[in-house]
């Protein structure tokens, strides 16, 4: 079958060249249309291209278009023709009229078998073989198609199943469907395989589709890749003698000068060097492979590094590294029982990131050592070691190998430190809203408090009963409230507003003399008072303070008096004799501290100018000496000499209140930064001990007065802290001061706790006004 | 007006330098940088600024002492390295050219430690640098020698190269061969890492771990070119100090080594000592098993020599004391040695001196032959044997070349060390089992007569101890006695698992525990049956009693006070409440003993929390650094003594269990 297809082909394309000449007419035209088609969209390619070459109309194109083919065809078939070749390139017009239409006919020349070339002359007479075209056939891949017999195109096969016919050759007619072999020629068909059988039918045909052999090799070589025709290689390997390109013009026309041809003498000479010293030993060709092993494997020399060792000093800046710590009980492979972790231990330990565990192994007992495992983390703790060595860097610590317990300083034991109060004895409730200050009399018997119910109460100390009150303003609340010191009579000063009162209280312990001496050191001054005045200040100005009565009503109460000064008093503290009182009205700019005298009813304002906002002023209990507290400093005034003795600066950002030791050397200060200073006054202008025990504002810091080493302080955070703070009598040795106990009791309301606090004049018990409208006497 | 000085330029800035500009300093790369580093023993610092030392806004991690790099540009294997880079790349060139022989011939040249482990350039000086005396090397010798034993029993791979491996283990052969000859192994210690030694020479303390013989497994990210550079200088280090200690007793090194035996797998037996001088000594002929005894002992010899200088110097000196030397030598011989101090009069303390020479215990098991099973690991044994003076091990022939005997009958066996169970079966077709000493022909569970039979654990036991424990404890199949670190050294308060739990509880831990036993024991006069649930109860109450603890010491004191009262009053009520009802007091069924316990208990605790106010009062009156101090110390020691008492517990704990069960 394979034979007869190829006969088949070549009939086919044998009568192609005839039918050439049928076909010739009509083809001029197709190819011109075709050319003018191709010169038209080359000129519109030139213009678009050169800028230079002007169209001058559009419709004059097509006229010139047949005239201006012929010279146009010179470029267009050099650059866009291929198939014309370069011959025409070279030739004349004329001949190039020639040669477009003959290619045609000079087909049948070649077919006949004659030479496929014209000798013609050239310019110069001579010779000249012109070729002819060649034809390269290309619808020649065409003939697979045209060899198709069957004209169904590419529809299933299937659609011919319930036909004879299995389709319609070009002709038209039916191709009857090839009878399919009955059992004996299929028999037979397997019996003599034809050579070339695939067993395939032919879709197209029917029959059976046999290959012939070239056709078979074609197919494995495609199978294996290969290319597919085996006489031709498109790629063959390149054989570069010199150059890829053959110069046509040398670049030298000089011979190739004779050494190329000789020998070299230098290569000769170094050679020969090689041969001597091979011969004469000195160089060794080849050297054997065990030799060279064994050079590999020749040991190290040692020898006694350290023979003449000289020990150097230590480089101080140099760090050893810290050796690992030895195994303890619990990494051995037999631990003591108690070693081994819990199960608790055990999931504790397993959860946990391996770089969080505490130790990287779990303690694990083997009853016998060849039941102990290899450990895994072997190589990796090594390698983390040698990354320690290298990578960490070394920092020396020093580690204080002593004990904690050294450290602590030695204190007294509380029981030493005794008497100091311990618990709350009594509450004294009935103020209506905060009680602001509390203090207890000279003689110890009655607890005077103020509060914001504007209400002045005194109560009998010990049973937390109250004995009198009085309103002293429905408005304002009754800032402070203190004793005349002297023990010579009764007499209670407080501060509502602007207003300072004195009164005489009744009370158990007052007898009628003592009443009545206490009311005339209040009244003597009334004289002095409008003396005073009348000489006293200059006429005009205004007086810093008006002494008066506060009428009937307040007066039957025993208010006896009224004094008004020009801002709201917050502090008022007596001299120890009781003639003199200061007061301290922090808003009061110039006024701010005023000096009361009460046996002239007079008052005094001792600073033109002060630096800083007044909190509080005392007088010193033994010497004439006024301290006043500004915000951040405590200034002591000579009241003698009146002049500036010393500014003490407790370091504290906002002093609340400050309390001078009895002995008159010492002094403590409270501030709202939650701290409480005491200072040594002969030491220093800085505090000695700094003591942040609280952790709210300390409001109030009080000594006790009545020979007891003892102080306490108040504070917001509704606590007392009471401290033992002896003070030697030697110069030379520091005044020792011990904590020694908390009072916890008063509720803490709106931020604010404990108020004021004060110490009984001989006892070590203390009273304290709580903003939850409690006093407490703690004993 | 003063020079003006710029920032940068003098102080911490000037004193530090980072790594990356210091590897830009020496013209390195960073793994040459790495090595050097290594090498030369220079690690990072850590400056007390970091801002001030960094002129860069990113934060740098890690800083060098500048002196110290400035240091390195003058080393010598600087060069090395420059030089091996050129080489690098003239074979990458060469390679890139296609030119195979010419890569070839520079690859010939090429020293590669990574493959052969032998570079070309040598460490010596960096050692000599590093460590200017001798004793400054063995200080260093802990990490060399875990190093190198470690490297010893891993496999080679392509980034541990074999040779290496064989080179790290005959290094290390070599230097167990001198603790063997010197005695200066000390303790050992199988703990679950591996076996812990520690040896003593020249006094200084050497630890190092082996171990165990098992492929290693190779976790994660670790990278064997850091550890072979460690390595590389370790071998070197090794090697000299190898060199040193071997010429110190008076022995060649390199030792002999026969390669035969070494592949026959004798290890320690592959080498034999010879002295310097003349020939071996006597320690060579028990490590090589069967070579003749050729020269003296260097140890005999080198006390006759000291002997005989003595005598020498005696000769000078005693120019005036004519009357005679022998009569000197008799009663007052000046000797090296220790005297041992003796109390005269009673009452004095007695000072701790080092063991005496009567019973040395680096001599421990000369007078024996070991035997060791071959499911006994034989290294480690032959070793820590050999080391405490035995002389004849043998083995069976498994476990490699090199036994004295590998015949388990041999009659001169002493010790026979052995780590399997007893077969149960063989005991019952035996019947008389191990009682059978006599018996000749030798089963799977039978034994030799007149032989000791000990697990390993002996050997370890008797060593760390220095004498020669029962070893009863130790028979085959026995339940081992714990086996403790050696290296742990009593502290007072610590926890010793070694002291009876008596001696160590505190006060109150003793009260509870007792409360606790009353508690029970109370349970079960009650009923019997309930046996089962008074361990549960018991545990509950533990419990429960620990919380309680907590809060008391959360609660202040009033609290307590008022408990009692409550207690007293409910106490009342429950009297009047009987009275009324015509009954007896029923008195809650309390021993008086348990009582006197719970009082105790009250007033320990009521101390416990005075002393904590106590304590409150004191730390308020520190400044604020030295409180800071003191906390920190007292959470450690808290954290410790935590510790301590869970261990208590436990072994409370299980000390009850035991006795329950006995």
């Amino acid at each position: 079958m394979g034979p007869k297809a190829i006969e088949k082909k070549r009939k086919v394309q044998d009568p192609e060249p005839e039918s050439d000449d049928e076909i010739a007419p009509d083809f001029d035209g197709a190819l011109s249309q075709s050319e003018d088609e191709f010169d038209s969209d080359f000129d519109d390619n030139e213009h678009e291209q050169d800028g230079e070459q002007e169209s001058g109309s559009e419709a004059s194109d097509d006229e010139d278009e047949e005239g201006s083919l012929l010279s146009d065809d010179i470029p267009s078939d050099a650059e866009g023709d291929k198939a014309m070749g370069k011959l025409v390139l070279e030739d004349e017009e004329e001949e190039l009229k020639i040669e477009i239409p003959g290619v045609d006919p000079k087909r049948p020349e070649k077919d006949d078998g004659e030479k496929n070339y014209r000798i013609e002359k050239d310019a110069n007479g001579n010779e000249r073989y012109v070729y002819d075209e060649i034809d390269p056939v290309y619808d020649s891949d065409d003939s697979d198609a045209q060899e198709a017999p069957n004209t169904i195109g590419n529809i299933p096969m299937s659609f011919y199943d319930s036909y004879p016919h299995i389709g319609y050759d070009i002709n038209g007619k039916k191709i009857m469907r090839p009878a399919t072999g009955d059992a004996l020629d299929a028999l037979l068909d397997s019996i003599e395989v034809p050579k070339g059988w695939t067993g395939l039918t032919d879709i197209h045909t029917g029959n059976p589709l046999n290959l012939n052999d070239d056709e078979l090799e074609l197919v494995r070589r495609v199978q294996m890749g290969m290319i597919p025709n085996e006489l031709e290689n498109p790629y063959p390997e390149t054989v570069e003698y010199f150059t890829g390109i053959e110069e046509k013009m040398p670049l030298s026309a000089a011979p190739e000068p004779k050494r190329r041809f000789l020998p070299s003498k230098n290569e000769a000479k170094k050679i020969m060097k090689l041969v001597r010293a091979i011969r004469e030993g000195r160089i060794l060709p080849y050297k054997p492979p065990e030799e060279r092993e064994k050079e590999e494997e020749e040991e190290e020399q040692y020898f006694d590094i350290w023979q003449d060792e000289v020990p150097q000093e230590v480089n101080p800046l140099h760090i050893p590294a810290p050796k690992l710590p030895p195994p303890g009980f619990d990494m051995s492979y037999n631990p003591p029982a108690e070693y081994l972790p819990t199960k608790e231990e055990r999931e504790e330990w397993e959860k946990l990131d391996p770089e969080e565990r505490e130790k990287e192994y779990l303690p694990q007992k083997y009853d016998s050592l060849r039941k102990v495992p290899g450990y895994g983390e072997v190589v990796k703790e090594r390698f983390e070691r040698c990354m320690d060595l290298y990578l960490a860097p070394r920092v020396r610590k020093n580690r204080l190998n002593i004990d904690p317990n050294s450290l602590l300083p030695k204190l007294p034991s509380p029981s030493e430190l005794k008497p100091f109060p311990t618990v709350a004895q009594t509450v004294f409730r009935g103020h209506d809203g905060r009680v602001r200050s509390v203090a207890i009399d000279p003689t110890g018997v009655a607890v005077a408090s103020g509060g914001d119910d504007g209400t002045v109460r005194v109560w009998e100390l010990l049973t937390g009963r109250q004995v009198w009150s009085v309103k002293l303003s429905s408005e304002e609340a009754v800032n402070t409230v203190r004793w005349r010191p002297a023990k010579d009579s009764f007499i209670l000063s407080a501060a509502v507003g602007e207003d300072i009162y004195l009164m005489v209280p009744t009370h158990a312990s007052v007898t009628p003399a003592l009443d009545q001496a206490s009311r005339d050191i209040l009244s003597a001054g009334f004289g002095y008072a409008t003396n005073g005045q009348q000489h006293g200040a200059a006429p005009g100005k205004e007086p810093p303070a008006k002494w008066a009565r506060p009428g009937a009503k307040l007066e039957d109460e025993g208010v006896l008096i009224r004094i008004t000064v020009r801002s709201t008093v917050k502090v008022i503290n007596w001299h120890r004799k009781g003639d003199h009182f200061a007061t301290v009205s922090p808003s009061g700019q110039r006024s701010s501290v005023a000096i009361h005298t009460l046996s002239k009813h007079l008052t005094q304002i001792p600073f033109r100018k002060l630096s800083g906002l007044a909190q509080t002023a005392s007088f010193h209990p033994l010497r004439p000496l006024f301290f006043v507290a500004t915000q951040r400093t405590i200034r002591c005034y000579d009241l003698q000499k009146l002049e500036l003795v010393k500014v003490v600066q407790p370091g504290a950002k906002w002093i609340s209140s400050f309390d001078i030791h009895p002995g008159g050397d010492n002094l403590i200060v409270g501030s709202y930064d939650k701290r409480l200073l005491w200072h040594d006054l002969d030491l220093s202008i800085r505090p000695y001990k700094t003591m942040r025990f609280h952790s709210e504002a300390v409001r109030q810091v009080k000594y006790h007065k009545g020979g007891l080493p003892l102080f306490a302080d108040a504070s917001d955070d509704g606590t007392l802290q009471i401290f033992h703070g002896k003070v030697p009598n030697d110069q030379l040795e520091n005044p020792t001061i011990v904590p020694v106990k908390v009072l916890k009791g008063h509720k803490v309301v709106n931020k604010l706790g404990v108020l004021d606090m004060d110490w009984h004049p001989r006892e070590p018990w203390c009273v304290s006004a709580g903003a939850d409208g409690t006093i407490r006497l703690w004993m | 007006m003063p020079k003006i000085k710029k920032k940068g330029q003098a102080g911490a800035a000037k004193n530090y330098i980072t790594r990356t500009q210091a590897v830009k300093k020496l013209q390195l790369s960073l793994p040459d940088f790495r090595k050097l580093c290594i090498w030369k023993g220079i690690y990072p610092r850590e400056p007390r600024n970091k801002k001030k030392v960094s002129k860069s806004a990113t934060a740098s991690t890690t800083f060098y002492y500048t002196k110290d790099i400035q240091y390195l540009l003058h080393e010598p294997l600087l060069q090395k390295f420059r030089d091996q880079k050129v080489l690098e790349k003239k074979i990458s060139r060469a390679l890139g050219r296609g030119d195979v022989s010419d890569a070839a011939r520079f690859e010939r040249h090429a020293a590669r430690p990574e493959a052969t482990g032998k570079p070309r350039y040598t460490l010596n000086h960096v050692i000599r640098e590093r460590y200017p005396t001798f004793n400054d090397a063995l200080r260093d010798l802990d990490d060399c020698l875990s190093m190198l034993f470690l490297f010893a029993n891993l496999p080679s791979t392509s980034a541990v190269p074999a040779k290496m491996i064989a080179r790290c283990e005959r290094l290390c052969l070599e230097f167990q061969h001198y603790l063997i000859v010197s005695h200066s192994l000390r303790k050992s210690f199988l703990s679950i890492k591996g076996i812990y030694y520690q040896a003593n020479i020249q006094g200084e303390d050497i630890l190092w771990l082996v171990p165990y013989k098992f492929n290693q497994r190779i976790v994660g990210d670790v990278d064997f070119r850091i550890m072979g550079t460690f390595v590389e200088f370790y071998m070197t280090l090794l090697g000299f100090v190898n060199y040193r200690l071997y010429s110190s007793i008076g022995l060649k090194y390199p030792p002999k080594f026969d390669q035969l035996k070494d592949e026959n797998g004798a290890e320690l037996g592959a080498f034999s000592l010879e002295g310097v001088n003349m020939a071996t000594q006597g320690e060579t002929k028990a490590v090589t098993n069967g070579e003749e005894q050729q020269g003296p002992d260097p140890k005999v010899q080198a006390e006759v020599d000291k002997i005989i200088k003595q005598l020498k110097e005696d000769e000078s000196k005693s120019d005036e004391t004519a009357e005679g030397d022998a009569e000197a030598d008799d009663e007052e011989k000046p000797t090296d040695s220790i005297d041992k101090f003796e109390p005269v009069a009673p009452g004095g303390d007695v000072l701790p001196q080092p063991a005496y020479s009567s019973n040395d215990p680096s001599q421990l098991f000369a007078n024996f032959t070991f035997y060791l099973s071959r499911e006994t690991p034989r290294q480690p044994l032959e070793f820590i044997l050999r080391a405490f003076g035995c002389k004849r091990i043998g083995w069976d022939s498994v476990l490699g070349e090199g036994a004295f005997t590998n015949d388990e009958s041999d009659p001169s066996i002493t010790h026979h060390i052995i780590d399997r169970p007893v077969v149960q079966a063989a005991t019952n077709e035996d019947g008389d089992g191990e009682d059978n000493q006599t018996a000749q022909k030798v089963g799977p569970n039978q034994r030799y007569p007149g032989r000791i039979y000990v697990q390993p654990q002996w050997v370890w036991d008797c060593v760390n101890d220095e004498e020669l424990k029962s070893p009863e404890l130790y028979a085959p199949g026995a339940a081992l006695p714990p086996h403790l670190s050696p290296f742990v050294k009593a502290a007072p308060g610590q926890y010793d698992p070694t002291l009876p739990l008596e001696a160590q509880q505190t006060e109150a831990e003793a009260i509870e525990a007792d409360l606790e036993d009353a508690e029970k024991d109370g349970a079960e006069e009650g009923s019997d049956v309930e046996n089962d649930m008074d361990v549960d109860e018991a545990e509950d109450d533990e419990e429960e009693e620990e919380g309680d603890e907590e809060d008391a010491e959360e609660a202040e004191e009033e609290d307590a006070e008022e408990d009692e009262e409550e207690s007293k009053t409910l106490q009342r009520q429950l009297e009047l409440e009987a009275e009324l009802q015509g009954k007896k007091v029923q008195n809650k069924k309390v021993d008086p003993k348990t009582k006197a316990k719970l009082e105790q208990r009250k007033t320990l605790e009521k101390k416990a929390r005075e002393e904590a106010e106590d304590l409150e009062r004191a730390k308020g009156m520190l400044s604020k650094k030295k409180r800071k101090l003191f906390e920190q110390m007292q959470y450690t020691n808290n954290k410790k003594s935590a510790q301590d008492e869970k261990l208590r517990a436990k072994r409370r704990k299980l000390e009850k269990e035991k006795a329950q069960k006995a």
